[in-house]
């Protein structure tokens, strides 16, 4: 008998939610067997509980297959173990104690936010002075956060369609092998270079206090190790948050009286963005293998079997809030999953907060007639890619 | 109540520090939890709460 489908968003069921299918399976608890896209097998978590033991447990569920070898053919499970988003314990924690000061210190956060506010002031205005509709997601949303991550990094101008062409080939499901080595590779090309002038040359971007901050450590960061997080941080660092800001904005739009929320009150957009991020966040699951024999939720796995876990499907577990499946900009955030959870929780979630809050007080602020200019269902969605979304939102205001 | 953190396995994603300021700090070399107040007062509960809930390393512990 063959496995049924790990289920997946779909543009012609419901742009905002998971899969119908999650919500039983999460009520009972039930860890079934599916078949993935890749053609992989997989056990299916789909409640909070379950999702969070999984990501909490980096000793029981290695992340070394690759975060996302369910969904992507360019980067199969057996494909050699090259980065540290495929690494466990302490030589995992090692690159995170590098990339903390850089990106999630509250002290070094707070130097940040003028230049993100800088970034989205400069962008509504381009905005506010365009023909309508205006593209949102290509002109705004996508252009804001390539110019945060590549001014952190300090990525010049003229190098930054580098980004669009590596976070293009990696997210995209059908992506083989050999292109995403030949999408990668000038990028990586581009950041091997920078790593060499940033040794002699060090300016106040995170590439060149990476080096610095490392140089005395026990075990300073090699130039591989340094163009594979700063690598790591430009193509995780954009497409994913601009997709957030985009999809999140359709959706907010589209639920009556959740703009309004904002509009009225623009800080509402701290804990705006965080409840985004747990409304939509990862709808296409996270994969761990098992590398023991276990058990979850009763269920037991063997050493060596996958695991995905649902990440939307648990953040809407009424486990988490009573009213999880309803979206509330106002809602205290919560220990929701939508940044992943455990030691590969996403290093740049407080960076991804900056720029969702300061877009969105931004816009409620300066552009409260902000409105979809085309009927929801003529929108095309991303059905290719594990970063979902619009492909584009056509927006209008008055 | 009493806190401890584990140090070793934090992973500096700063979240206790968003969520209870008052409790806990980021060191400034490696961005490694810092405890501030390790009997903390009572009216600082519900935050140490939230903040072991969003702690994603999992290297906060309240003992009541
Ligand atoms: C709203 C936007 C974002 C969302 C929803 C998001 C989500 C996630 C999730 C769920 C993970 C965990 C993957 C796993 O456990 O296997 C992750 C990891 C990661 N994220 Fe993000 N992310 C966002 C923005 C960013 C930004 C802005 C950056 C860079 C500045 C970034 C850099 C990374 C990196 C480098 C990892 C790998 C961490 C590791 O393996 O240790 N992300 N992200
Ligand atoms: S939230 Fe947890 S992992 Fe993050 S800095 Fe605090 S103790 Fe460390």
């Amino acid at each position: 008998m063959s496995l049924p489908a790990l289920p997946l968003p779909s543009e012609d069921v419901q742009p905002f939610d998971p899969p119908p299918e999650y919500a039983d399976l999460r009520s009972s608890g039930e860890v079934i067997r599916v078949a993935c896209p890749t053609g992989l097998d997989a056990w299916l978590v789909s409640d909070y509980a379950g999702v969070r033991e999984v990501l909490g447990d980096g000793r029981r569920f290695s992340a070394r297959p690759g975060q996302a070898s369910h969904m992507l053919a360019s980067y199969g499970p057996d494909a050699p173990v090259d980065n540290f988003t495929r690494w466990d314990g302490p030589e995992h924690i090692r690159i995170r104690r590098n990339f903390a000061p850089q990106v999630t210190h509250a002290r070094r956060l707070a130097e940040l936010w003028p230049l993100v506010e800088r970034i989205t002031d400069e962008a509504i205005t381009a905005m506010l002075a365009s023909p309508q509709p205006y593209p949102l997601h290509s002109r705004f949303s996508t252009s804001i956060t390539t110019s945060v991550i590549a001014e952190l990094i300090g990525v010049p101008p003229a190098e930054r369609h580098l980004l669009g062409q590596a976070a293009g080939a990696l997210f995209t499901t059908s992506t083989t092998p050999q292109e995403l080595r030949e999408a990668l590779t000038p990028l990586y090309t581009y950041l091997y270079q920078a790593v060499a002038t940033r040794r002699v040359q060090p300016g106040d971007d995170v590439l060149s206090r990476m080096i610095e901050h490392s140089a005395d450590s026990d075990r300073p960061l090699t130039d591989g190790e340094l163009t594979e997080m700063n690598a790591a941080l430009l193509v995780a660092g954009f497409d994913t948050t601009a997709s957030m800001i985009t999809h999140g904005l359709v959706t907010l739009l589209n639920k009556p009286g959740e703009w309004e929320k904002l509009v009225a009150d623009p800080d509402v957009a701290t804990s705006a963005a965080d409840e985004l991020v747990r409304y939509l966040g990862v709808g296409t699951g996270l994969l761990r293998q098992a590398t023991e024999d276990t058990e979850i939720n009763g269920q037991k796995i063997k050493t060596g079997e996958y695991v995905v876990v649902a990440v939307q499907s648990g953040n809407r577990d009424p486990a988490l809030h009573a009213d999880a499946d309803a979206l509330d900009v106002a809602r205290k955030p919560g220990p929701h999953l939508g940044f992943g959870h455990g030691a590969h929780a996403c290093v740049g979630q407080q960076i991804a907060r900056m720029e969702l809050t300061t877009v969105l007080r931004a816009l409620a602020t300066r552009v409260p007639t902000l409105r979809v200019a085309v009927p929801l269902d003529s929108l095309r969605w991303k059905t290719d890619s594990v970063v979902r979304g619009p492909v584009e939102l056509p927006v209008a205001w008055s | 109540m009493k806190v401890t953190v584990d140090r070793d396995l934090c992973i500096g994603a700063g979240n206790c520090a968003l969520t209870a300021p008052a409790v806990f700090d980021q060191d400034v070399e490696e961005a490694v939890v810092i405890l501030l107040d390790e009997s903390p007062p009572e009216s600082e509960l519900v935050a140490v709460r939230q903040a072991v809930d969003r702690c994603p390393a999992a290297v906060i512990q309240l003992h009541p």
